[in-house]
């Protein structure tokens, strides 16, 4: 049955709430307004009494008058009227209350009726003995039927009075009942507005409750906490719907992040993997490379071949193969080290003469040393790679004779190192390329190992910032000059 | 903690619905036995009979007390007792009230009779429309009652005597002799007052040689026959005799009574007329306690009462009762009269 109930449709129970507490009103107000009518009638019935006994009072007066009206005349209308008029009397005295009760008007009702009967045979027997023209007799009897008629007539007055003291008594009464009973029922129809107002307050509360806890939880969810225990559903109404629906809804919200929390695990793992893979692949490559050219074995193949090169006095070749185990020694002492703007600048001699050996002194190499800045110290294997870079891509090209130069300078309290060459020059795509660090495609093959990415990700990992290089080129075949620029700063261990 | 509040709720409206039909209910029930009541005002009590009351001096405390005793004791036999005349806005003789209360049908009529022809007329009216007439206090021995309720005449004149003697030895009379005058009515059949009179005589004669003083007694005719007529005789009588002031006055009713206390004030001749009272009305206690009275003559008047409706249940029931009912009498003086007004007052405070 509760249960039933609670899963009526929502405005089922609105209209359950106001037709119920409407009701009550009503009921109470009928309640009043049935006593109040009942009251009403009351007072009604009080003066009806005194109108019946005026009524009377009339009715014997036409007795007594139309008898008198016989007496004198002996007409036969004013017998006619006398038949009627006491007939209409002995009607009316039928009426009248025959009981001996505590109350004087009963008595006195009694009283009259008793007497009444009496007149009633008196005055007939007048009307027979004047009808029998017995004059001693009708005389005699018409003074017995007035004086009757007079003791009635003053009952009847003063009933009339006692009734109307009586109903006057009776009337305050019911006046002071009836004012009593209208502030009572006043009061309490305010009792009842006001309890009703608090009974729909309550009702739509509850009504209305899980509605809130429903705000609540969806607060809360709407914060991103869906931990959360699922909303109790009260009843089937159109909340209960909503609230079952809402449940719903989070659990599959619940389950959707899961979802996408798992996939987004997989993808990571998936790329992870990748990224191994690569790293293995780098690591395969470099292994491969490190067993291709083993400096310390080219090394000492290179010393061993510049000491047969003595030997056999050839000194230029001896020289050659001196300066290329220079080269190579440089590389495995100090891949990996900090050194220094002259450390880095002999290594950059060694390799233009190898080129120059190589290439027939095709290169033209200048230099311009502050040698008070041959200690600032730079990462390794940088100025290397960007001459390599130049040769490669700024003059093998190129028609005529290539140019680079070296020129090491200060700028403020910066160390300033410029190569510059008169190459073909890049366009600013290769410019861009290149500050942005990202490897060129071409270069991968031709370099040794170390591109200029790698030369820039190092640099700017050493000086700390991204001002580290400037590339510039004028336009095409107006070649290209490099800058980089390093902290003044001694090392110890220079 | 939701639960709870959400328990707690719906306690509220249970409540407030409990309230709310209670307050219905009560509403109703409040009015229904409003209605009650009112219906119950209306209902009657029905008696078995209907008895006429009739009496000249109806207003006095006398026939007051003893028309409360009689509808008391008329109500222990589910009989109404009316004082008919209380009830109209007409004063009428009597003999008139004996005719309205026999066409009113009534089941018995008590009156305070007296010896005249349309007493008796009356009375015998009554008989033939079969109403049994009780006399009460003062009788018409002609009639056709079927009893009288009184106090024995004899034994009232005795009483009296009594008193007067009582008097004569105790207090100083300053004349040669002492003058007692009786007041009589004028209009009543002289039996009774004889009666009355003569058994006084007898008792003091009866003691002559007590007696320091001879005592003369007289007879005064009160006119008792219209309304206001007794204070103005009783006036008349110290007017008259102003310089022949009678000693004592015995009173035989309560209006003489109250009207010669009054007017022995009023003329200053307190201790000079000494009353002998009837009757224990407050004015004439009052007179008693204030020592303008010298004593008074108290009857049972619940007695009387109880008499008059046992003669009228009786004849009801047995067709006839005895012809005489004699109460009881007893003298207040300033010696018994706290006691007397104790008992009065315990009497008062008992119902």
């Amino acid at each position: 049955m509760k249960t039933k109930l609670r899963n009526l449709p929502l405005q089922v129970k609105m209209m359950g709430i106001t037709l119920s507490v409407n009701l009550l009103v009503f009921m109470i107000n009928i309640v009043l307004l049935f006593s109040i009518n009942s009251m009403a009638d009351k007072i009604d019935t009080v003066y009806r009494a005194n109108l019946e006994l005026n009524e009377l009072s009339s009715s014997i007066k036409a007795v007594q008058d139309n008898m008198t009206e016989f007496l004198n005349t002996k007409t036969s209308d004013a017998l006619e009227d006398y038949y009627k008029s006491a007939q209409e009397f002995e009607e009316k005295v039928e009426d009248l209350d025959s009981s001996v009760s505590e109350k004087a008007l009963d008595r006195m009702q009694r009283s009259i009726k008793n007497m009444s009967y009496i007149y009633l045979n008196e005055v007939e027997q007048t009307i027979e003995a004047k009808r029998g023209r017995n004059v001693e007799k009708y005389r005699e009897r018409y003074d017995e039927a007035s004086k009757l008629y007079g003791y009635i007539n003053t009952y009847i007055y003063s009933l009339n009075n006692e009734q109307f003291k009586e109903n006057s008594e009776n009337y305050r009464g019911l006046v002071t009942s009836f004012k009593r009973f209208e502030t009572a029922g006043n009061l309490i129809m305010i009792v009842v507005i006001f309890a009703n107002a608090l009974l729909i307050l309550k009702l739509t509360e509850q009504l209305i409750r899980p509605l809130r806890n429903l705000k609540g939880v969806a607060d809360e969810v709407a914060k991103g906490n869906f931990q959360i225990a699922s909303l109790p559903v009260e009843a089937e109404d159109e909340i209960g719907v909503v609230t079952k629906a809402f449940n719903k809804m989070v659990v599959s919200i619940q389950d959707y992040i899961e979802k996408m929390r798992k996939s987004a695990e997989t993808e990571r793992a998936l790329k992870e993997k990748e990224l191994k893979m690569e790293a293995h692949l780098k690591d395969a490559q470099l292994k491969y490379l490190q067993a291709q050219i083993n400096p310390h074995f080219l090394f000492n193949t290179l010393n061993a071949g510049a000491q047969l090169a003595m030997m056999e006095g050839a000194d230029r070749t001896y020289e050659y193969v001196q300066v290329m185990a220079e080269f190579f020694r440089y590389n495995v002492k100090k891949g990996e080290k900090t050194v220094t703007i002259g450390e880095e600048l002999e290594l950059v001699d060694n390799y233009i003469y190898i080129l120059n050996v190589r290439f027939s002194g095709e290169i033209h190499y200048e230099k311009e040393i502050d040698s008070s800045l041959l200690n600032v110290p730079m990462p390794a294997m940088i100025l290397q790679p960007i001459i390599e870079n130049c040769v490669n891509h700024g003059i093998r090209d190129m028609m005529g004779e290539g140019k680079i130069k070296m020129s090491v300078y200060r700028l403020d309290d910066v160390a300033c190192i410029c190569i510059e060459d008169n190459g073909i020059g890049m366009d600013k795509e290769t410019i861009e390329h290149l500050m942005n660090g990202t490897p060129i495609s071409s270069s991968k093959k031709s370099s040794n190992g170390i591109g200029m990415d790698n030369v820039m990700a190092r640099l700017k990992l050493f000086v700390g910032s991204e001002d580290v290089m400037s590339v510039e080129s004028e336009g095409e075949n107006k070649g290209s000059k490099f800058r980089i620029y390093l902290d003044i700063k001694e090392t110890d261990d220079v | 903690m939701k639960k709870v509040r959400g328990y707690l709720n719906s306690i509220i409206i249970w409540a407030i619905t409990g309230v709310l039909v209670c307050l219905t209910g009560l509403l109703i029930f409040f009015f229904i036995s409003y209605s009650k009541t009112l219906r119950e005002t209306e209902q009657k009590e029905s008696y078995d009979k209907y008895y006429a009351m009739i009496s000249t001096d109806s207003k006095s405390s006398f026939w007051q007390s003893l028309y409360k005793s009689t509808f008391e004791a008329g109500k222990e036999k589910n009989a109404y007792v009316d004082m008919i005349s209380e009830n109209l806005s007409k004063e009428y003789s009597e003999t008139e009230l004996m005719e309205i209360a026999i066409a009113s049908g009534v089941d018995g009529i008590i009156v305070e009779a007296n010896e005249s022809e349309e007493m008796t007329e009356a009375i015998h009216k009554a008989y033939e429309m079969g109403i049994p007439v009780v006399t009460l206090n003062t009788d018409n021995r002609k009639s056709e009652r079927i009893s009288f309720v009184g106090i024995s005449n004899y034994e009232l004149g005795s009483e009296y005597g009594k008193l007067v003697l009582s008097m004569a030895t105790s207090k100083p009379f300053p004349d040669e002799s002492i003058k007692v005058v009786v007041l009589v009515d004028a209009n009543a059949d002289d039996l009774g007052q004889n009666i009355l009179f003569s058994a006084m005589q007898e008792t003091i004669e009866n003691a002559s040689k007590v007696i320091v003083k001879p005592i003369e007694m007289s007879m005064f005719l009160v006119d008792e026959s219209s309304n206001f007529s007794v204070e103005e005789s009783v006036r008349n009588m110290f007017i008259e005799n102003r310089n022949d002031l009678p000693d004592i006055v015995v009173c035989l009713n309560e209006i003489d009574t109250t009207s010669v206390y009054q007017t022995v004030v009023e003329y200053n001749n307190v201790g000079l007329v000494n009353i002998l009272g009837y009757y224990d009305s407050e004015a004439i206690i009052k007179g008693i306690e204030r020592n303008v009275i010298y004593a008074t003559i108290s009857i049972d008047a619940n007695q009387m009462g109880e008499y008059c409706i046992d003669a009228l249940s009786e004849y009801w029931e047995f067709g006839n009762t005895s012809q005489y009912f004699v109460a009881d009498v007893s003298v207040i003086n300033s010696s018994n009269v706290s006691t007397y007004r104790e008992e009065e007052e315990n009497e008062d405070k008992a119902p």
